[in-house]
């Protein structure tokens, strides 16, 4: 579950990281691999439901294409799959005494057809449960690789009244979102507050920002100071519609109440949506706002930096990625290359150690103006390749706090026989020192947390920071 | 692939927009993109079916209303306006299909190499450049073109409606497609391209078609010497993908538009719950089944309230609405496998497009729209029974 949630929250940009990324050279996935699964070429037609086969599919592209399928111990997935194959028999009151896992040699095709086989004997017996059977044993598979970047797509459905553009939840968002909650749910700190009130429920409650979160359905968000996986109600995906109640506190008047938020379609601010946003500050300074690194992002920068250069003199280009989700690896180098040239922005390397290099694209003007790029918990994947390659190669300041840590390397999508898609990275991330940004996450050069009290009353310490620094 | 299907992908798939183009919706293989046969020349469009013969003439309307809301650096809304409507003048100069430089730019946009950059522009259309207008009280029909595409890529259309006795005003939303040329000759480029898998894309381009409706139909009787022939009681909007989407949009606001069609655009305007009366046409490729994939016409076919229908055309793809397929030859494209040729898209569209324009603004039954015909049997009657295909 995690890891779906985590996919659907806030790294489902993820994904798209993978994508555009160079496809590893013919000689390294195996040509007996290369057959096994490939990227789609067009739409997927509709899905089909999963089955073993399917799985069989998965678990073989798995072996043959990602990282370090030539070198892991396949046991753990089929072990890993089997272990949420029999829970789940379980938790539907059908457990069965066949329902035992074969022994495992080591032998990755026989081990399959032993795995296969056992699979079949407990489904046969529950065909009402069928379905549902084979979806937590390739969900199980494809977690079992602990990789934040591999991902199954599947079933996806959308309410049928949603217009584009639209949310689905509570319509709320808090401090603790997106990678946090699933991607690398260990890096979140209390107390759990609302940052923004984006409509639906939430906001015919009247929460507020800053309104602080003391219980999720009477579960606390944080036990001992560490996450709980109660945060995770707070964003329900459809078709999840369980009302979900909020005990809440408003510091400002010490007012503490209840509220029961149903989650639902609301409508989300178009302006809001765009992904590339700019204003000018102080006369003199271009913020440009970036939720994700979309096709077209750093040029989409680049131009409004200069447009907002037009007919004027900039002292400095403030950069905020707070909440980018990631995207593609070459928009964020070419938009480390607008700060820097000649330089490497990251490695990608396989489980072997032979690494790819990302280099600077010398051909992007450079904007020659100081950078402060305001990072969070929530830039993850690109984002995170692109902070670490600022700091780094000294291009700019980081201010905020640490990135995500969830940028296990550039995934990419295989589809499945049943229309699903099976994404996962071939190589790994590493910064320009060749430092692991997995799951460690790039620290700021200026800590500036933002507190609940700065939600409530609207301010912006980490920009405050940004600009402080730029007038030095 | 369309905007819309690109976006909706992005959902469906469950991944935020960015994905959409990066993986989980690889750009299909353009029915454009793989030159695979030798170019046959220009393409020429069919005559035009109806008594009359067709002038053309354009014009250039600015909105100081509203800033642009795609080029921040300037503060009034440009708009081309191409008419097409009956004339006496049977002789004349041709209007250009469209400039050798917006031919340019619309193969750079689509990707096609292989043949001269100005081939679209040598295609013949059969519109007199400039004719004197001819009739009275004709019903006006708006026209809006897909994302990226130019009003021309309609020409056919536009033409045939003209030849029944429709004045049609085309629109050319700026920056909004590879190619428009403003009254000072500047040529405006898809700006709009840049933010198109931003979440929430289409909600605000057809906000700003609607706006740009409205304008159109505001500017009309000032702007142009024939508009006195214009029975302004009797007005419909047809568009092609996000065009139609637009069609849809600019009906909710602005009550002037009576009857609407649109030809396979996912639609992206809130319908009021409490109905939607004017008559309105789904006119779709297999791709809009209900059920499938997108889901707007299902959402919005509940709560359309008066005359509508729902048909899909068999063998259509996205662009068989438009003038694309007869362009084919002239690219040196082989079109794909199963895919109605050109002649007989255009022949389709315009036959059901001109029935429903009959039948709402000119209050003539048309059994076409009841029932199937065998003389058109790709048209499927949805959701009764158009199925599967």
């Amino acid at each position: 579950m995690t890891v779906i949630r985590t996919a659907a929250a806030g790294l489902a940009l993820l994904l798209a990281a993978a994508c555009t990324a160079p496809a590893p050279p013919r000689g390294q996935a195996s040509a007996a691999a290369s057959t096994v699964c490939a990227p789609p070429q067009r739409t997927p037609e509709a899905e089909t439901p999963t089955t073993i086969d399917v799985i069989e599919q998965a678990y073989f592209c798995i072996l043959g294409t990602y990282y370090s399928g030539a070198t892991l111990d396949a046991r753990s997935l089929l072990t890993a799959g089997f272990v949420a194959l029999t829970q789940e028999l379980n938790r539907n009151g059908r457990d069965l005494p066949e329902a035992t896992m074969p022994a495992l040699t080591g032998d990755r095709k026989a081990d399959w057809t032993a795995f296969e086989n056992a699979y079949r004997k407990v489904t046969d017996q529950v065909p009402g449960l069928r379905d549902k059977l084979a979806i937590v044993t390739l969900e199980a598979i494809v977690s079992a690789l602990g990789d934040n970047h591999a991902r199954w797509t599947h079933d996806a459905k959308r309410p049928p009244d949603y217009y584009e553009g639209d949310g689905y939840g509570l319509g709320l968002q808090a401090n603790v979102n997106g990678p946090q909650v699933g991607g690398n749910p260990g890096v979140a700190v209390p107390p759990l507050f609302v940052t923004t009130v984006q409509g639906g429920a939430a906001q015919a409650a009247g929460l507020r920002a800053g309104d602080i979160v003391e219980s999720i359905n009477g579960s606390a968000p944080f036990i001992g100071g560490k996450a709980t996986p109660a945060i995770n109600a707070l964003y329900p995906q459809y078709p999840e519609a369980r009302p979900v109640r909020l005990r809440l506190l408003r510091q400002s008047t010490g007012r503490r109440w209840s509220v029961t938020l149903k989650p639902g379609l609301f409508q989300r601010d178009l302006a809001a949506l765009q992904v590339v946003r700019s204003k000018l500050l102080d006369d003199s300074i271009a913020y440009v706002r970036m939720t994700g690194f979309a096709p077209d992002s750093a040029n989409r920068v680049l131009k409004a930096i200069s447009r907002l250069r037009t007919g004027r003199t900039l002292t400095g280009v403030v950069l905020d990625l707070r909440g980018n989700g990631g995207g593609s690896p070459l928009e964020a180098t070419r938009l480390v290359s607008a700060f820097v040239h000649g330089k490497v922005t990251a490695y990608q390397c396989t489980v072997d150690g032979k690494c790819e290099t990302s280099r600077t694209d010398d051909t992007v003007d450079l904007v020659n103006l100081p950078l402060m790029v305001l990072t969070d918990r929530s830039c993850a994947s690109a984002c995170e390749h692109f902070s670490s390659a600022i700091k780094d190669l000294r291009a700019g300041l980081l201010v905020g706090t640490r990135t995500a840590g969830v940028i296990s390397g550039p995934a990419q999508g295989y589809l499945l026989r049943n229309n699903t898609l099976l994404g996962f990275p071939a190589r790994h991330h590493l910064g320009p020192n060749r430092e692991v940004i997995d799951r460690i996450g790039v620290p700021p050069d200026h800590y500036v947390p933002l507190t609940s009290k700065d939600a409530a009353a609207g301010r912006d310490p980490a920009l405050a920071k940004a600009l402080t620094l730029l007038s030095k | 692939m369309d905007l819309s299907m690109r976006q909706l992908l992005a959902v469906a798939a469950g991944l935020a927009v960015l994905a959409a183009s990066a993986c989980s919706a690889p750009a299909p293989p353009r029915s454009a993109a793989k030159p695979s046969a030798t170019s046959t020349g220009p393409a020429t469009l069919p005559a035009p079916t109806g008594a009359h013969p067709v002038g053309t003439t354009a014009l250039y309307l600015k909105d100081t209303s509203r800033p642009d809301p795609w080029n921040l650096d300037v503060d009034a809304r440009e708009l081309k306006v191409t008419l097409w409507y009956p004339t006496k003048r049977r002789d004349g100069q041709r209007a250009p299909y469209m400039t050798p430089k917006e031919s340019e730019l619309m193969l750079k946009g689509l990707r096609i190499s292989g043949v001269p950059d100005d081939t679209l522009s040598k295609t013949r259309t059969n519109a007199i450049q400039d004719a004197e207008p001819a009739g009275r009280k004709l019903p006006l029909v708006v026209v809006s073109p897909g994302f990226t595409k130019p009003m021309s890529t309609l020409t056919s259309l536009a033409e045939d409606l003209a030849s029944r006795g429709y004045v049609v005003a085309g629109i050319d939303h700026t920056y909004e497609s590879y190619a428009t040329t403003l009254s000072d000759g500047r040529v405006a480029e898809c700006l709009a391209c840049d933010s198109d898998t931003d979440p929430g894309f289409g909600t605000g381009v057809i906000q700003g078609r609607a706006a740009d409706v409205s304008f159109v139909l505001d500017q009309l009787p000032a702007k142009w010497d024939g508009s006195d022939r214009i029975d302004r009681s009797r007005v419909a909007m047809v568009g092609q993908s996000i065009g139609g989407a637009g069609a849809m949009a600019a009906m909710v606001k602005d009550s002037r538009v009576r009857a609407g069609i649109d030809m396979d655009g996912t639609t992206y305007a809130r319908i009021p719950k409490s109905g939607f009366t004017r008559p309105f046409m789904f006119m779709g490729s297999p791709q809009h089944i209900p059920g499938g994939r997108d889901n707007s016409w299902d959402r919005d076919w509940k709560l359309l309230t008066g005359w509508k229908r729902w048909i899909v055309l068999s063998g259509a793809e996205h662009q068989s609405f438009t003038d694309g397929p007869l362009m084919s030859g002239a690219l040196g494209i082989t079109p794909p496998y199963g895919i109605l040729p050109g002649a007989r898209s255009v022949e389709l569209t315009r036959t059901y497009v001109a029935a429903f324009l009959d039948q709402h603004l000119k209050s003539r039954q048309q059994s076409l729209l009841d029932k199937p015909s065998s003389r058109y049997p790709e048209v499927k009657f949805c959701p009764a029974t158009c199925g599967q295909s």
